[in-house]
């Protein structure tokens, strides 16, 4: 079973969409733990650089002042601290917090005037900074100062950022989703609508698709509907060629059973019976098949038919030495089915063939506004003008058909009225009939 | 004359069988596809009726494969359905003529001669030859004019010479276009055959014999 349309696109915007929600928040939280991390390292620098501001020098030694500027460092468990020591790791002074809460703070080899900083995470989790300097004039010259704070209040921040930004992410994805669930519904639902009127086309229940369709599937609606309506045409030859086939074979089957009944039956009689029903049977059927301009059918080269039929004229006629001339203009396309044109030409070209004395012409041409139009000519002893009217008329009425004559053209007929088209008797140059035959292009 | 007929409704086939030699052909009849192939290969034919909805194998497909075996003998298409898709297919498969079902036996006799005497060469039904003339439509032959009385072997003797004209027609060649194939084969009968058409057309002498080959049919010049 495929994947419905509406969860092919559901499954594939989900998992973009989850993609990017979990980049986001990943992104989000390294960018919002550097920023912690960089205030911590920017209070550690605040304290180091007051501290170092703090410190008098008395005969060779450093002075601390215990009365400092920020009263965290003399809070036990502040969770703010500092120290100075030498660089053989002596204390020299502790502010009150870290002897309180005895805190030590990591030693670092540092280079001197540079910062130093760090995280430790056994026992209390601490940022810490160091910066050591070159005391001139004092006894031990290397002098480190550093500070640490606790983590406790930077990691709670975090966790805080964490839980506020996982409960944002998610609440704009389940937004997401639903609205892309809504405008699926909605964007389908065309296709849904479409979907239900041809079942109800195939159930018989509706004969047209009605809904009013958005321009993506209107050209669709548009060609099954006139597919349908085709299909109904055909559907309606068919059965109208069968019952009038039904029909006018019954009468002369009537007439050969009675005939039949006298001691000598009319052998004249029956065999005008029995061409009445060739007639009709030919007649009906090439009816009953023609399918008449196509929905969705290919464009057919009107000269290849031409050219097919002439040449397989000429060898069929080959005896008669007829001379044939062709005047095809470029690309005379008709939409349509093969076959009908075929059956159109053929018995059109097959006629000339048939009456002329030694030459047939056939002239094709294509025009923007009067569509295609073929000429068939030939030097026979045409068509008086009284009777050219009959003669396309011939045929329309099954009864006139006599003898077989004429049930060719007036097959020709039935099909050019079908494709809209138009057929013409006219005088040939040549001295024959000439065949106008249009169609609509 | 040789004909094979290839057509499937045993009815029909029966009838075209026994219009043909009524007519004066020698006449083998095939019930599908394969069967025709299997004859149209076998055997020199002077022409085919060949129907294109055969079972086995199909009627345009049976013509397209004897005509690229180079066999050249006329054929005509029947179809069923009378669409000049058929008609059309029918000759380009190599078929040379075609008539649409149903038809009259007399039209297709018509179109099996002319199909006949146009593969040799002849426009007219009428052969004609110096003095002597052959119709081929009436089955009549006329020297300087007046009608002579031929039996049915003579004239198919004449009919055949005349449509294999200047070409050494072999006594054998004769039995197998002319006779149904449990005819008994003498040479004789031929030769008695011809020695007595020469008489009945004498004066004109366009019949030579070549020694221990067969006969001769010469136009003039």
């Amino acid at each position: 079973m495929k994947h419905s349309i509406q969860n092919r696109l559901l499954y594939t915007t989900t998992a973009v969409l989850v993609l990017f929600l979990a980049l986001t928040a990943w992104v989000l939280d390294r960018t919002f733990t550097a920023a912690v991390e960089d205030a911590a390292r920017e209070q550690l620098t605040q304290v180091i650089y007051s501290l170092m501001g703090s410190v008098d020098e008395v005969e060779g030694r450093l002075v601390f002042n215990d009365d400092l500027f920020e009263p965290r460092l003399s809070q036990p468990e502040s969770g703010l601290y500092a120290q100075v020591s030498t660089e053989l790791g002596d204390l020299l002074w502790q502010s009150g917090s870290a002897v309180t809460t005895a805190v030590e703070i990591p030693q670092t080899n540092a280079e001197p005037g540079s910062f130093v900083f760090g995280e430790t995470h056994d026992g209390r989790a601490q940022f810490h900074l160091s910066y050591m300097v070159i005391w001139e004039g004092v006894d031990t010259e290397q002098v480190t100062f550093a500070a640490a704070t606790d983590q406790a209040p930077y990691d709670a921040s975090i966790n805080q950022f964490r839980r506020n930004l996982g409960l944002g992410l998610g609440a704009a994805t389940l937004v997401f989703i639903l609205a892309q669930l809504l405008a699926l519904r909605w964007g389908l639902l065309p296709l849904r609508t479409m979907a239900e009127e041809v079942r109800e086309l195939e159930a018989g229940e509706r004969s047209a698709l009605t809904a009013t369709y958005p321009k993506e599937l209107g050209g669709l609606a548009g060609n099954l509907d006139r597919f349908v309506a085709h299909e109904e045409r055909s559907r309606t030859r068919y059965r109208n060629a069968l019952e009038d086939l039904a029909h006018s074979l019954k009468t002369p089957l009537a007439v050969m059973r009675n005939a039949l009944l006298d001691a000598q039956p009319d052998k004249t009689l029956v065999e005008e019976q029995l061409t009445r029903m060739q007639a009709t049977v030919t007649h009906q059927l090439s009816k009953a098949s023609a399918q008449g301009p196509v929905v969705v059918g290919k464009l057919v080269d009107i000269n290849e038919l031409v050219q097919r039929l002439t040449r397989a004229l000429e060898t069929a006629y080959l005896e008669r030495g007829i001379v044939l001339e062709l005047r095809l203009a470029d690309k005379v396309h008709a939409l349509g089915d093969e076959r009908d044109f075929l059956e159109v030409l053929g018995n059109l070209l097959e006629n000339a063939y048939k009456y002329t004395h030694s030459r047939v012409a056939v002239t094709t041409s294509m025009n923007a506004q009067t569509g295609i139009r073929v000429c068939i000519e030939d030097d026979g002893p045409g068509i008086p003008e009284a009777m050219r009217e009959d003669v396309l008329n011939r045929g329309k009425r099954l009864d006139e058909i006599q003898n077989g004559q004429g049930i060719g053209l007036a097959v020709v007929t039935e099909l050019v009225a079908l494709y809209q088209g138009q057929l013409g008797i006219d005088e040939s140059k040549f001295g024959g009939a000439a065949i106008n035959l249009q169609l609509p292009r | 004359m040789r004909v094979l007929v290839v057509e499937d409704d045993q009815n029909l086939r029966e009838q075209l069988a026994g219009h043909l030699k009524s007519d004066g052909y020698a006449v083998d009849t095939a019930e599908d596809g394969e069967e025709g192939l299997y004859y149209g290969r076998e055997y020199e034919y002077d022409a085919a009726v060949v129907d294109l909805g055969l079972p086995k194998v199909d009627g345009i497909e049976v013509i397209k494969q004897l005509r690229q075996e180079q066999h050249s003998f006329p054929i005509l298409v029947l179809t069923a359905r009378g669409h000049w898709q058929d008609k059309v297919e029918g000759l380009e498969a190599g078929a040379d003529d075609y008539l649409a079902k149903p038809f009259q036996m007399e039209e297709l006799m018509a179109r099996m001669n002319a199909l006949i005497r146009r593969t040799a060469g002849y426009a007219s039904p009428v052969l004609s030859q110096g003095d002597l003339q052959l119709d081929t439509a009436k089955k009549e032959v006329r020297v300087a004019g007046s009608s002579i009385e031929l039996t049915a072997y003579e004239y198919k003797v004449l009919e055949y010479l005349m449509l294999n004209p200047d070409r050494v027609v072999s006594k054998s060649e004769l039995t197998d276009h002319l006779y149904e194939q449990d005819f008994d084969r003498d040479s004789n009968v031929i030769e008695v055959f011809v020695g007595r058409l020469r008489k009945k057309i004498n004066p004109v002498d366009f019949i030579r014999t070549v020694r221990g080959q067969g006969y001769r049919f010469v136009t003039e010049g």
